[in-house]
């Protein structure tokens, strides 16, 4: 080989390997370990108890830990911080905190701790998005190092599900740093510390090896990416970039799961999907005379939305609004049966033989398919004599008519509240600021549920609530969503919840 | 010339006053951001608090006055999504959509002024129907569309370049070249005529007649006098860009103004929104005199007292 030739190989691999690294997409150049998370948005905060959005709590709680933990796999609540808890009264739980756990700044975590981290909750200017529970927590205490009794001002059945909700942050931390700086460096005793935030593209998490736990396998370092676009996240999915895309479109589903090593996990979710209609004496309408509201209810075929629009990915109501899994669900209860021409009758018998026109408003934008379910129901009610005036409000719009009452009288309206028989019924009681229906029977039904820490006897006060909806038709019953996350196949236990949250610390990442 | 910058640069003042009192307006006519930010079932204290602490319970005149008190020194508040100094927010995204609307530019002025040229030294031949042809789809495709056919063909089919995200060069180009289709388009169509028009003038019949090479003639003579109402059109251009980088910044999950903008309308995000506003309101302003600056060293007859 002469000196030339050798020295134009020698300038060719060069070539190749600088153009190659060149061409090395990021993806390919992250270590081996790394999980990477595409989710719509970009967290704002990284302090769990800073808002709701399952976005921020998501990506925080794998640094932030709360006291208890609730497993999406079964639905039973789990230690966490609190290793373990009792009641030693009606209103009072005994808090028994894990030993030797540390912040990953070093600070203990302890029953100082705690109890900053519940006078932060507890604090409507701080986290204003977790003020329901300040009415019903009296006061917490410190009994020793390890141990706080939490007071409630009433006996307070989802005592358990509240814990889920209360994020431990180290005190000392927390007070040089302020709510904003924490949020921004938070510091936790989760399996992972921050070690990066590029705003609006990538968070970087590293392994906490001093964690408490056993942690995630195979995951060295989390990568959080926020991907507005369906169409990218799926695409990034695809390609590889990303090992869980979250809220893939139902329309990819079977595209994905062709794939050789990607796959969809659903979820059916906490969101129950329902026809506003109210019966309030301030909103005049015919939806005041109770079988007029049962007519709706008959006059919507709710499986052909189901599997029409939905692709069979939805769930059957079957006329409540408690899901199955729930305390309080009733499996005698039956959705209304479709049937035009008893809505027809049920009309006539109200005083309608010609039909009704009624205003029916409908988000456009804030749920999946929201404006095409719209007009289905519309095509529908239409067939059994209902006429509807359309109205499509802007998500901010419609939340704000939401809230004043202005969803009237009829709306479409999916709500996702936790996972408490009380948070859900809660919304129909007359008080509550978005209740659409006012009946003394059912508000009493509601209060005796919410203070009742009886199992079976809660159980039978919410099935007999059920029933009465069922009967009041305060809504059309409709159906429950579904979510979807496009998920790598090397990625097991991965098992999000109903309200788009998902736990990392007991996932397995096969190699 | 260093007066007429100043004159120039004082009368942008009242300008930017009049954009940030319309955002201002326009902003508080959208709603009440509270039940955007706070969840439905939040309780009366708690948004009460959430008002009190950003001042929306405050009439509306007091609000405006706080606010433009403040504004002046570049203080646009603190954003109510985010709860950090909104300018700040806007300013720490400024560098990726700088990023990307240089390349954009760079793309669009390397292929729309040789394809305009082009095009018009071979008008009425194949190149110059090609050409037009591929202006005419680069006109009327809207990015949105363009950015998702990318993301198919160069990431998912041919596993060339990643979907989004910013940090390797390789990132850059599908957001770029979506967001530079339509200018490289626009900017070869006024390249074109004005070549044409040029083309005509005694000038360049002269310069032939001298005995100058054709390529001196079209690429210095013609193209140099040329170049005047392109340059106006990319000055112009430049709203477009702004207003293409929220949607191509989207799509491609590129951490600019764009699509900060974009969250912060939807969240009704006052403060964030006014700034934004204001930023680009600015970089239109000094853009377009740049471009009335190039005019002068363009045309030696076009000077500035």
């Amino acid at each position: 080989m002469s000196w030339t030739r050798r020295a134009f190989t020698a300038a060719m691999v060069a070539s190749q390997v600088a153009l190659a690294a060149a061409f090395a997409l990021p993806a390919a150049a992250q270590a081996p370990k790394t999980l990477t998370i595409a989710q719509g948005f970009d967290p704002q905060t990284l302090w769990p108890n800073g808002t709701t959005a399952s976005d921020n709590l998501n990506a925080g709680n794998a640094i932030v830990e709360a006291l208890l933990w609730s497993n999406p796999a079964d639905g039973k609540i789990e230690p966490m911080l609190a290793e373990k808890w009792e009641r030693t009264g009606p209103t009072i739980m005994k808090l028994s905190l894990r030993p030797n756990v540390k912040f990953t700044n070093g600070e203990p975590m302890n029953a100082d701790a705690v109890v900053h981290s519940f006078t932060v909750f507890l604090d409507p200017k701080l986290a204003p998005a977790y003020a329901n529970y300040a009415a019903a927590i009296d006061k917490v205490e410190k009994v020793d190092d390890l141990t706080v009794l939490v007071h409630t001002k009433f006996p307070y059945p989802p005592f358990e599900l509240m814990l889920t909700q209360v994020y431990i942050t180290p005190p000392a931390y927390w007070n040089s740093a302020g709510m904003q700086g924490f949020g921004q460096k938070p510091i936790g005793t989760g399996p992972f510390k921050l070690t990066e935030w590029v705003k609006d593209n990538r968070v970087v998490m590293e392994r906490n090896r001093d964690y408490w736990g056993k942690g995630p396998t195979g995951i060295d370092r989390l990568v959080w990416r926020p991907v507005p676009d369906d169409t990218a996240r799926v695409a990034g999915l695809t390609t590889g970039e990303y090992d869980i895309a979250t809220n893939v479109p139902i329309s990819t589903i079977k595209d994905i799961n062709s794939q050789r090593d990607r796959r969809v996990v659903e979820v059916p979710s906490f969101r129950i999907f329902q026809l506003i209609l109210s019966s309030l004496e301030e909103h005049p309408s015919p939806l005041h005379d109770k079988r007029v509201r049962q007519a709706v209810n008959h006059a919507i075929d709710k499986k052909a939305i189901i599997d029409n629009l939905f692709e069979g990915r939805a769930f059957a109501l079957n006329g409540q609004l408690l899901r199955q899994s729930q305390l309080g669900y009733d499996p005698s209860l039956k959705d209304y049966a479709f049937d035009v021409a008893k809505a027809k009758a049920l009309l006539a018998e109200a005083g309608h033989p010609n039909g009704i026109e009624i205003t029916f408003k409908f988000p456009t934008g804030r749920y999946a398919q929201d404006r095409e379910v719209s007009e289905a129901i519309a095509g529908m009610l239409a067939k059994a004599g209902i006429r509807t005036r359309m109205v499509s409000l802007e998500p901010g719009e419609f939340l704000r008519q939401l809230r004043n009452r202005e969803l009237q009288p009829m709306a479409y309206l999916g709500l996702a509240p936790l996972d408490d028989p009380d948070f859900q019924l809660a919304q129909y009681r007359s008080s509550w600021r978005y209740a659409y229906i006012r009946n003394a029977e059912l508000d009493a039904l509601i209060d005796a549920g919410a203070r009742e820490i009886d199992v079976a006897k809660r159980r039978e006060i919410y099935q007999k609530a059920g029933r009465l909806m069922h009967d009041l038709a305060p809504v059309a019953f409709l159906f429950g969503g579904y979510d979807f996350y496009g998920v790598n196949r090397k990625l097991e236990g991965f098992v999000p919840r109903g309200d788009q949250r998902f736990f990392l610390h007991n996932v397995t990442l096969k190699p | 010339m260093g007066s007429y910058i100043l004159r120039r640069l004082l009368l942008t003042l009242p300008v930017l006053a009049g954009i940030v009192v319309i955002t201002f307006l326009l902003t508080r006519l959208s709603g009440d951001p509270t039940d955007l930010l706070l969840p439905p079932n939040a309780t009366d204290e708690a948004r009460e608090a959430f008002r009190a602490v950003n001042g929306l319970d405050r009439p509306l005149w007091e609000q405006f006055v706080t606010f433009a008190v403040k504004a002046v020194t570049g203080d646009f508040g603190t954003s109510l999504r985010f709860e950090q100094p909104a300018m700040q927010l806007v300013l720490d995204r400024l560098p990726a959509t700088a990023e990307l609307a240089a390349a954009t530019m760079a793309i669009a002025l390397l292929m729309g002024i040789p394809a305009g040229v082009v095009a018009a030294t071979q008008r009425g031949k194949a190149a110059d129907a090609l050409i037009r042809a591929v202006m005419l789809l680069g006109q009327t495709v809207p990015s949105f569309f363009l950015g998702v056919l990318g993301i198919i063909v160069f990431a998912v089919w041919l596993r060339w370049l990643p979907t989004g995200g910013r940090g390797h060069w390789t990132q850059l180009v599908l957001p770029a070249t979506t967001l530079a289709f339509n200018l490289v388009a626009l900017i070869a169509r006024v390249t074109r005529s004005c070549m044409l028009d040029v083309l005509k003038q005694d000038y360049v019949r002269t310069a032939r007649a001298k005995g100058v090479w054709e390529r001196r003639v079209i690429w210095l003579h013609a193209l140099r006098n040329a170049f005047i109402p392109v340059l106006t059109v990319i000055g112009l251009q430049v709203g477009l860009l702004l207003g293409g980088v929220v949607v191509t910044e989207t799509i491609f999950s590129w951490p600019g103004v764009g699509r900060l903008a974009i969250q912060a309308i939807y969240a009704r995000d006052f403060p964030v929104v006014q700034a934004v506003v204001f930023v680009f309101a600015v970089i239109f302003v000094l853009v377009n005199l740049v471009v009335d600056l190039l005019y002068a060293l363009l045309d030696p007859r076009i000077g500035y007292k």
